[in-house]
């Protein structure tokens, strides 16, 4: 789930891992009840500092889509529909905002980038 | 906030040609601290004064809150070591190493150091000389680990080992730290290992803390800007400029510490218009400013 955390990036590394989190239970990926990895197992698995990985659960908590739970662990809460769906359509607009930074930074005109994703789109729907 | 180390003020000379003139460096308890530097700007020499193995001329050493050298014994027997060169007797076989290490510590954890022979895939019955050198590295932080420190100094421990073992090597150090909360000062050369898992940077070169940051302050705060109608050099500034250079006729490259977002201003305000600001990662970000802490303050400094 984590493989594109990046630590070079300048997005710091608990709001990325934050993130990839809060898509994960948008999308359905972790449902309701789940459970998260311990910040002891997270840490050593991505060779974090264990304290990234306790700001980007308490980051979730505050948030309502983790419950933190003394003792027990970590369990990924049931988020209503419209919630999620807004995290998606988020998502959804910092992909395209990235896309045309990227093409425009490669010289790609709007047009263009536009009618290759229509035509993308097609492909994939046929 | 208290610290697990605290330099105020010192000062070391080996010979004539190495100086560590006025140093002071602060490591916050329960972080993660990584120590860049390029070779010989004093970064070994720094780990073996904060452990008692040298004697500063003058200025106070306290680790874990003791002075240094005075209380070597006392503290020693709560920091693990790792030294760039592995120490330890070559014809003892592993387990040998382990029992006699074991013993100079009361809070050695058996069951523990079990457990990391087995993750580590180390032979018990090898000869230490014999072992290869990301053996010899997993015995060194096996060691390290086993006797349950509060603070861990490690000086270039996987620099030169290969990713599977300097992976392994690190999952067991930040479990360690997770369960234990011990704090952490690591010096190498591997950037974007420390990158990861390090939330404060202290930069040495020629024996100087050029600087000493919550890692996320040091990479936001370093940016390359592109800039056009620039300002004449001199104005003054809200951030730092350590270097300008120009891109042709009509804009520059300026490179800047202590960058904020809101202060775009500056540059409207003076009828210039910045075009880019471009994030450095922190090899980047430690790569220029040892440039331009080295090129135009030579003078200054000495």
């Amino acid at each position: 789930m984590f493989d594109h955390i990046d630590p070079r990036s300048p997005t710091p590394l608990y709001a990325q891992i934050a993130s990839r989190l809060r898509l994960a239970v948008s999308a359905g990926e972790l449902r309701p009840g789940d459970a998260l990895p311990s910040v002891r197992r997270l840490a050593s698995q991505l060779r974090v500092n264990p304290a990234t990985v306790v700001q980007a659960y308490r980051d979730l908590e505050a948030e309502g889509f983790l419950d933190m739970r003394q003792g027990t662990g970590t369990f990924v809460r049931d988020v209503p529909v419209g919630r999620r769906t807004s995290e998606r359509v988020y998502q959804a607009t910092l992909l395209v905002r990235q896309l045309i930074a990227n093409a425009s930074r490669l010289g790609v005109s709007l047009d263009e980038l536009h009618s290759a994703i229509l035509e993308e789109m097609g492909a994939k729907a046929s | 906030m208290t610290h697990a180390i605290a330099i105020r003020g010192l000062h070391y000379r080996a010979g004539r040609s190495f100086e560590i003139p006025n140093l002071d460096l602060s490591v916050p308890t329960g972080s993660i601290y990584g120590f860049l530097g390029p070779n010989g700007s004093g970064k070994t020499t720094t780990i073996r004064l904060v452990l008692g193995l040298l004697r500063p001329r003058a200025g106070d050493i306290r680790v874990l809150d003791r002075p240094m050298p005075h209380d070597a014994p006392r503290v020693l027997a709560r920091v693990g070591y790792v030294p760039e060169q592995p120490h330890l007797d070559p014809t003892l076989t592993v387990r040998e190493v382990l029992r006699f290490q074991g013993a100079f510590y009361p809070t050695w954890d058996h069951a523990w150091a079990e457990e990391l022979l087995v993750a580590f895939d180390l032979d018990e019955h090898r000869l230490f000389g014999k072992l290869s050198k990301g053996q010899k590295g997993k015995v060194m932080m096996l060691l390290a680990l086993a006797q349950r420190p509060d603070l861990l100094v490690l000086d270039e421990p996987t620099d030169g080992l290969d990713p599977v073992v300097r992976r392994d090597m690190l999952a067991a150090l930040l479990d360690y730290v997770s369960e234990h909360g011990a704090t952490v000062f690591i010096s190498s050369h591997l950037v974007h290992e420390l990158e990861r898992m390090c939330d404060w940077i202290g930069v040495m070169d020629q024996g100087r803390l050029v600087t000493e940051l919550p890692m996320e302050r040091f990479k936001r705060g370093i940016k390359r800007l592109v800039v056009s109608g620039a300002p004449p050099i001199g104005d003054p500034t809200p951030f730092s400029v350590l270097s300008r250079e120009p891109n042709g006729a009509s804009s520059e490259t300026w490179l800047v510490r202590g960058w904020e977002p809101e202060m775009q201003a500056f540059f409207e305000t003076g009828g210039a218009s910045l075009q880019r600001v471009i994030d450095l990662d922190l090899e980047e970000g430690f790569v220029e400013l040892l440039r331009t802490f080295r090129t135009p303050r030579r003078e200054e400094v000495r």
